[in-house]
């Protein structure tokens, strides 16, 4: 696994559903008028025949979708996380989750990874595909898994939605990482607290675990990117025997990652506090960077460490979390 | 039991004594619980005889019954025609039926019904952008869609997706029944001029008599024809077919309780004997 800064790729997702639409011809790619933006750009040009492009109506895409699912095809469908859930909320519902078809929803842009205000920040998408039965919903962390996670997710049985974020994408893991649907990633382990991360917030992650060791805390990592099913059996056991328990998320706190791993400490009788990272129930706010929104709602290396300190009970100052600056064309967590 | 699809109904009159078929079996299902969606059986009647007959075939076809309420109707047809266990119908809005009142994913006898209104249309795009996908050039996909469906804005979704895509192989049956829960669709929300509305996003649009068995057909028969997506808007009303119901009956959701009942089937059975 590497260290920040991390370099970034373009289009990871966009070239793995290629390259598995070239040899799968039940693959079809739907796109809500953000074709570039969600990286099937590539598929449209390469695979005009199956590329459909459903303009704004969130709505029928979806119901279209569930029909060629029903049909058959492979449907996967683009935009961004916002308009994947909110506004096609029912019909997911309907078309989608009831009759458990293999839809697979790509939500791109996530949390406050979008400056464009709440209208564009998809805070609440997994606590609703979350809520969905039948719904499988993944937030995925760096290029490597996101390549591992498209192959994997062609022929699971049941609708998947894929939370991805935009633009360029750090390379994290190794090229030996291997992504599982079913299990959690035990990264580190640790006697004293754990952290569990997924997404965007896994890189934080890894550097507060690190400042958090340094400052003589045995801190574990897990890395949860399977949101639902949650393995909670990872989660538990990795928790077992430690203090303080740390969830970080670019979503609000109230459905999402802190509130499943919490239902899986609690119904295991774990008694280890838990603070759960992520937006506090608020929305945020337009703003230059995503940078200055990280920063503004606690989405922070540091803030994981501060939450750990706490949860910890430590009377001394929290260690500081270096920044690791990135140059352009890479990236490092806030 | 062995089921077999009838052979198809060539003229009016047989297809207007079928529709009265298909009431009587809707009478006889809702009788059994002395209230239920008995109106939108009587308004669509025809059109689901016209379309069972002259436009879906089940080994080909595609049908998609878009408002779930409607069920009770596609299920009387497709017993009318070979297509389920007539026995069935008995359990239709029982505990632990298959048939349930609003249709699901186990309704049987129909691709898709969607108990959550205007939603229909775009999987029956979508079925028929699958059929185009894969050059099954001759299959057809057939969706039932209500007048008050037409509130929902995802209905005019689908509708331009299927504009602009000429899914020729698209029919849309509308049952204009001016019926929704609060009252006649007219005094709820202006959806007049219908027709024009679906020529405005590219469809072949005829307005019809939904009772009238001849001009059904001859319309479907047009739609068949039509170099694009084509829509019947069937005028039509939820009480027709029974003159014993009251004046005053509630066609989203008819009361039905047993006298009345013995009376409905009556009358059908003596226009049918």
């Amino acid at each position: 696994m590497r260290r920040p800064p991390y370099p970034t790729v373009l289009k990871p997702y966009g070239r793995a559903l290629l390259d598995l639409a070239r040899a799968d011809d039940r693959i079809v790619c739907l796109s809500g008028d953000l074709t570039r933006q969600c990286e099937v750009d590539l598929f449209r040009d390469e695979l005009p025949e199956r590329f459909v492009n459903a303009g704004m109506s969130e709505a029928n895409m979806i119901g279209i979708a569930g029909a060629l699912a029903r049909a058959g095809h492979v449907p996967f469908v683009h935009t961004f996380g916002v308009f994947a859930t909110r506004r096609p909320f029912d019909q997911i519902v309907n078309a989608v989750a009831y009759p458990n078809l293999p839809v697979r929803i790509v939500g791109f842009m996530p949390g406050v990874s979008s400056p464009g205000g709440p209208s564009h920040q998809a805070i609440e998408d997994v606590a609703l595909m979350r809520a969905l039965p039948n719904l499988t919903v993944i937030d995925a962390a760096d290029a490597v898994e996101i390549r591992q996670v498209v192959a994997a997710i062609v022929d699971h049985p049941g609708p998947v939605y894929l939370r991805l974020k935009r633009g360029e994408i750090p390379v994290i893991f190794d090229e030996e990482y291997q992504f599982s649907m079913y299990r959690a990633q035990r990264l580190r382990a640790g006697g004293d607290a754990l952290i569990v991360a997924n997404g965007m917030m896994l890189p934080a992650a890894v550097v507060a675990t690190d400042v958090l060791a340094a400052a003589g805390i045995d801190c574990g990592l897990v890395h949860a990117p399977v949101v639902k099913p949650l393995d909670a059996a990872t989660v538990v056991d990795a928790a077992a025997g430690v203090r303080a328990v740390v969830t970080a998320e670019n979503h609000t706190i109230v459905g999402g990652l802190g509130s499943a791993v919490a239902e899986a400490l609690a119904e295991a009788g774990c008694g280890a506090r838990l603070r759960r990272v992520g937006l506090r129930d608020t929305f945020a706010e337009g703003a230059l960077t995503a940078h200055h929104l990280f920063q503004t709602y606690d989405l922070t290396t540091q803030s994981i460490v501060d939450a750990a300190w706490a949860a910890l009970g430590s009377s001394d100052p929290a260690p500081v979390a270096p920044t690791s600056p990135a140059a352009v064309g890479e990236y490092s967590p806030v | 039991m062995d089921l077999k699809p009838e052979s198809p109904v060539e003229s009016s009159g047989e297809l207007a004594e079928l529709a009265d078929r298909i009431r009587l079996r809707a009478v006889r299902m809702v009788a059994m619980h002395g209230l239920g969606y008995l109106g939108q059986a009587l308004s669509s009647a025809e059109i689901l005889a016209t379309v069972y007959r002259r436009v879906y075939r089940p080994d080909a076809d595609r049908i998609v019954i878009s408002p779930g309420h409607y069920v009770i109707g596609a299920f009387a047809a497709a017993a009318e025609s070979g297509l389920l266990d007539p026995a069935a119908l008995a359990t239709y809005g029982h505990d632990g039926s298959r048939l349930e009142a609003i249709g699901t994913e186990r309704s049987p006898s129909v691709d898709l019904t969607c108990g959550s209104l205007g939603q229909g249309l775009s999987a029956a795009v979508g079925f028929a952008l699958s059929d185009r996908l894969r050059g099954r050039a001759d299959a057809r996909t057939v969706v039932l869609v209500s007048d008050g469906e037409l509130e929902e804005g995802q209905v005019w979704e689908a509708a331009m997706f299927a504009g602009h895509h000429r899914l020729d192989r698209l029919v849309a049956l509308v049952d204009a029944n001016n019926s929704q829960v609060d009252g006649p669709v007219a005094e709820i929300t202006t959806i007049e001029p219908v027709a024009d509305k679906w020529r405005a996003f590219g469809w072949h649009a005829q307005d019809v008599d939904g009772h009238d068995t001849g001009a059904l057909a001859a319309a479907v028969e047009a739609a068949l024809e039509a170099d694009r997506p084509a829509v019947v808007i069937a005028r039509t009303s939820t009480t027709t077919g029974l003159d014993c119901l009251p004046d005053n009956t509630d066609g989203h959701f008819v009361k039905l309780p047993a006298e009345l009942a013995e009376r409905a089937a009556a009358e059908l059975e003596a226009r049918l004997a």
